[in-house]
């Protein structure tokens, strides 16, 4: 190794969505990054994990009898974020077959998450479902569909006059609200209100629109917070299909950020997991100005312009806001496997729709990607064909839905399985989470909400389970005053926003960086071309360079994994 | 665009002199297969011209394998034009002339797979275009042509759970819904459907498209449709009662009024003796009606004013004394 090899103009701690994203940025855009994880897995934590990674992490992170002042940083932060944990002890065959995230996610189809994944290339890399169901709990209907759409409203088996509410609701929540003569004076009431009031919507009506289309988990989210969210996701519907959003196979945002690193090794990002951070020097006179880094087992130091960690990656020595300083929350989080799909109930239609042996008939062809017809012979035979399983699903529980639940917080579950190649064929992996309070015990919290899926699947217990509290800390509104080191934000855990918010914080991180880098060494910018911003008439300013260059038409690399 | 003009001069050429060699058609090939397409009334003479070489030149010296190959191929050719030009007559047309020019073959039960073969396809093709656009009406009418060309028959019913599924798919679609009144038309009349269940069920249906998306031509055309002339009082009745239901709710909605002016005035003439007290109250009510429809349509208000106008003149002939 020369000295160059160890010269860097970023160095990246973690391997989160946030960090990964920035890393394939900076390294399309010329920039020499050292990207280093303590993990031996990408994703940090959003990582995807096999079962045996899962009931590992899950281990390391259960406080022991250790001293704790032998601690690594890095674990001690993370059981600070993850604790109150407890797992089934025997793990499910088949261990390697599952791929399990640890913060399941919601792809909006129309967003910045989105939009840099087609931007970057890295959407070549895998694969994606759309969500198939969202259903909505209640103790004394059980499971619903909730109508997420015209189609879905047409179908569902609400009232003549319930679906022409609802309509006009969505109809309205999908367009230009602000200043509308419904919203005003109600922008900062609480949103239930503000439909009950505007939109004469029944109870359950308003729970749906709540808790299962705009995702909230409370009654107090506020109607122009609430309302800006789910428009968002209502212009998201139509993209790819009828359902806003889609899953990533692989435990999603794991297998995501494994692919921005990619994008940045194919382009010199240089890739360090498994290895601790003994020391890290700040620039001095001594050392160039720049950041020294001195890794365990790695005789060579790394230097740098800038450093950029995730906020448990490093040490406490570098002056960094601590975590544990910023007001938080808590989640009730469990991670379930069982061995049956839930059944949802059918949408409802008139007529003839599915009744006597005519659903077999609705298209000549079985399988919609066959590119060669099936020879159907003959009439109708009236046997009757199932509709396949719902694989990939979102099942809301309102507060008050479920005895012994939360009466205040909505719960989410999400459910996916070999459909989305997190599980082997007929296993399913259900995520469970709910807010909690700083003093409540997690486990009796979640355990009811867990109770109701099993019942919902006719299963009698799961396979596998892990209950833990995460604490979400309301990421620092901008980062130190030491500009040339950056924390990036921790995504919150919330399912359908992690992914947009990771990007878009990705996004500001990267030109901040730039602009960093820019300050220091502004003769080797401005030769630079600007990433192949076009010429007049496009989004960005002059001064502003997109953060992804246009695509090569062919391939990058080869070998893409699918 | 040099090169192509060249080339229709010289199929123009061959064309006059009658050249129906193999030259030719891949001179047609070649034009076709790079602008299947273009509104220029030499381009679908291109295609006469291409059925003019196979008919007259290749197909008499050709076998009946032979013969059946060429037109898959130019099936094949229609398919992949159609991908990018769904709309466009001619290619469908051709299409029509390929499916009935398959030969019958010396071995019969081979024409029988043939036929078979290629009209299954047919169907799986249109199918694959009304996936692609539910609302491409002439994919629809070549649907039922195949319908009704095929050598074995689907069911009407069938057909009738293909239109469902289009309408639950996307309930603003003309073409669903009027494909369905053809079926149901069928399976009324041959009593393989009863109608007065069927046609219950029919208005549930299309009242979800009502109330989900009033603005909704498609849905009150159908519903237009199932009313008929009127004949049936008590359906008229109570389904002026159910639009009344809509329009309390959604006051705006123009097509609620248009259709209950209607409704109320097949009700009036099919069924209201003139002069009674009833039948006034619904004049009047209609008249209302339109008045509201003048002002929230105005680009039709003449039209409004024209029905209305009827009714103002019967009931000013009325004896004084009930009018008001």
């Amino acid at each position: 190794m020369t000295d160059l090899d160890g010269n860097f103009d970023v160095i990246i701690f973690g391997t989160g969505l946030v960090e990964s994203i920035v890393a394939a940025a900076l390294s399309k855009a010329g920039v020499k990054v050292a990207h280093l994880d303590n993990n031996p897995y990408y994703g940090g934590n959003e990582a995807s994990l096999n079962l045996d990674e899962l009931a590992s992490w899950a281990d390391s992170r259960s406080t022991s009898s250790e001293n704790p002042e032998t601690v690594f940083g890095y674990l001690a932060a993370q059981r600070n974020k993850f604790f109150s944990i407890s797992r089934s002890s025997l793990i499910p065959d088949h261990s390697r077959h599952y791929s399990i995230s640890l913060a399941p996610s919601l792809i909006p189809s129309v967003g910045p998450l989105i939009s840099s994944l087609i931007a970057s290339g890295v959407s070549r890399y895998g694969g994606y479902r759309l969500l198939e169901r969202v259903g909505i709990y209640s103790s004394g209907s059980g499971l619903q569909n909730v109508p997420g759409s015209k189609e879905d409203i047409f179908r569902s088996s609400l009232s003549l006059i319930e679906k022409r509410r609802l309509m006009r609701f969505l109809v309205f929540a999908s367009g230009e609200f602000e200043g509308s003569k419904e919203l005003q004076g109600y922008e900062q009431t609480a949103f239930p209100e503000f439909l009950k009031s505007k939109f004469s919507l029944t109870h359950e009506m308003m729970d749906a629109i709540v808790y299962a289309l705009a995702f909230c988990s409370s009654d107090t989210d506020s109607t122009l917070f609430a309302l800006t969210r789910l428009r968002s996701y209502l212009r998201s519907a139509g993209r790819y299909g009828a359902s806003p959003f889609l899953v990533g196979h692989y435990g999603g945002l794991g297998e995501i950020a494994q692919g921005f690193c990619r994008v940045s090794a194919v382009n010199g990002g240089v890739y360090i997991l498994d290895k601790k951070a003994k020391k890290i020097t700040t620039p001095s006179s001594t050392s160039g100005d720049k950041f020294v880094v001195q890794l365990d087992d790695i005789p060579e130091p790394l230097t740098a312009d800038v450093l950029v960690t995730a906020p448990d990656q490093i040490f406490e020595s570098l002056h960094l806001p601590q975590v544990q300083d910023t007001p938080s929350s808590l989640l009730a989080r469990c991670i379930a496997i069982i061995d049956k799909p839930i059944p949802f109930p059918p949408f409802l239609s008139s007529g003839d729709g599915s009744s006597e042996g005519e659903t077999e008939w609705a298209s000549t062809t079985g399988d919609e990607d066959a590119d060669e017809p099936s020879l159907v012979p003959g009439a109708p035979s009236g046997a009757h064909v199932e509709a396949p399983p719902i694989d990939t699903s979102v099942i809301i529980f309102p507060p008050s839905s479920v005895n012994g639940g939360s009466s205040t917080k909505a719960a989410q579950a999400f459910i996916t399985g070999a459909g989305t190649l997190s599980a082997p064929q007929g296993k399913y992996v259900v995520y469970l989470s709910v807010p909690i309070l700083d003093d409540e015990d997690p486990e009796p919290l979640i355990e009811p909400y867990l109770g109701a899926i099993l019942s919902l699947a006719y299963a009698s217990e799961p396979l596998f389970k892990l209950t833990y509290a995460q604490r979400v800390s309301f990421p620092p509104s901008s980062t130190t005053d030491q500009s040339s080191i950056s924390v990036s934000p921790a995504p919150p855990p919330h399912l359908a926003e992690i992914s947009d918010f990771a990007s878009s914080a990705a996004e500001t991180l990267y030109f901040r960086i730039i602009d960093i880098l820019k300050l220091r060494s502004p003769q080797a910018w401005t030769t630079e071309s600007s990433g192949g911003a076009s010429e007049g008439g496009d989004v960005f300013s002059e001064l502003k360079v997109p953060m992804w260059p246009p695509l090569e038409s062919s391939r990058e690399d080869e070998g893409g994994e699918e | 665009m040099v090169f192509d003009e060249l080339l229709i001069l010289t199929l123009n050429e061959n064309k006059k002199n009658k050249d129906w060699s193999k030259d030719a058609l891949s001179l047609t090939t070649q034009l076709l297969s790079t602008h299947p397409d273009i509104i220029n009334p030499e381009f679908y003479t291109i295609w006469n011209y291409r059925r003019n070489i196979l008919i007259n030149g290749i197909f008499p010296i050709s076998s009946s394998e032979e013969i059946n190959e060429l037109l898959n191929n130019d099936l094949a050719m229609t398919t992949k034009a159609l991908k990018v030009h769904p709309k466009v007559y001619w290619i469908w047309n051709h299409r029509r002339w390929c499916l009935e020019h398959i030969p019958e073959s010396s071995n019969s039960s081979n024409t029988q797979e043939w036929r078979l073969s290629t009209w299954e396809k047919e169907l799986f093709i249109v199918e694959r275009m009304l996936d692609a656009d539910s609302r491409n009406f002439l994919a629809w009418d070549y649907r039922r042509y195949i319908l009704s060309s095929m050598p074995v028959r689907r069911s009407e019913r069938a057909e009738l759970a293909y239109t469902t599924k289009k309408i639950e798919a996307n309930f603003s679609n003309f073409s669903a819904w009027h494909q369905r009144t053809k079926v149901l038309s069928s399976l009324w009349a041959s009593g393989e459907v009863d109608r007065v269940s069927s046609l219950q069920k029919e208005f549930e249906l299309v009242q979800n498209a009502m109330f989900t998306l009033p603005e909704d031509q498609s849905a009150w055309l159908y519903h237009r449709w199932l009313i008929g002339s009127g004949d049936d009082k008590s359906i008229l009745e109570r389904e002026i009662k159910v639009i009344q239901t809509l329009l309390d709710e959604q006051p705006d909605s123009k097509w609620c009024m248009d259709s209950m002016v209607t409704y109320k005035l097949m009700l009036l003439n099919n069924h209201l003796p003139r002069g009674t007290r009833e039948s006034i109250d619904i004049t009047n009510q209609c008249l209302t009606l339109l008045a509201q429809l003048e002002e929230l349509d105005p680009m039709r208000c003449q039209r409004y004013r024209d029905i209305g106008g009827c009714k103002v003149d019967e009931l000013s002939s009325l004896k004084p004394s009930l009018t008001r």
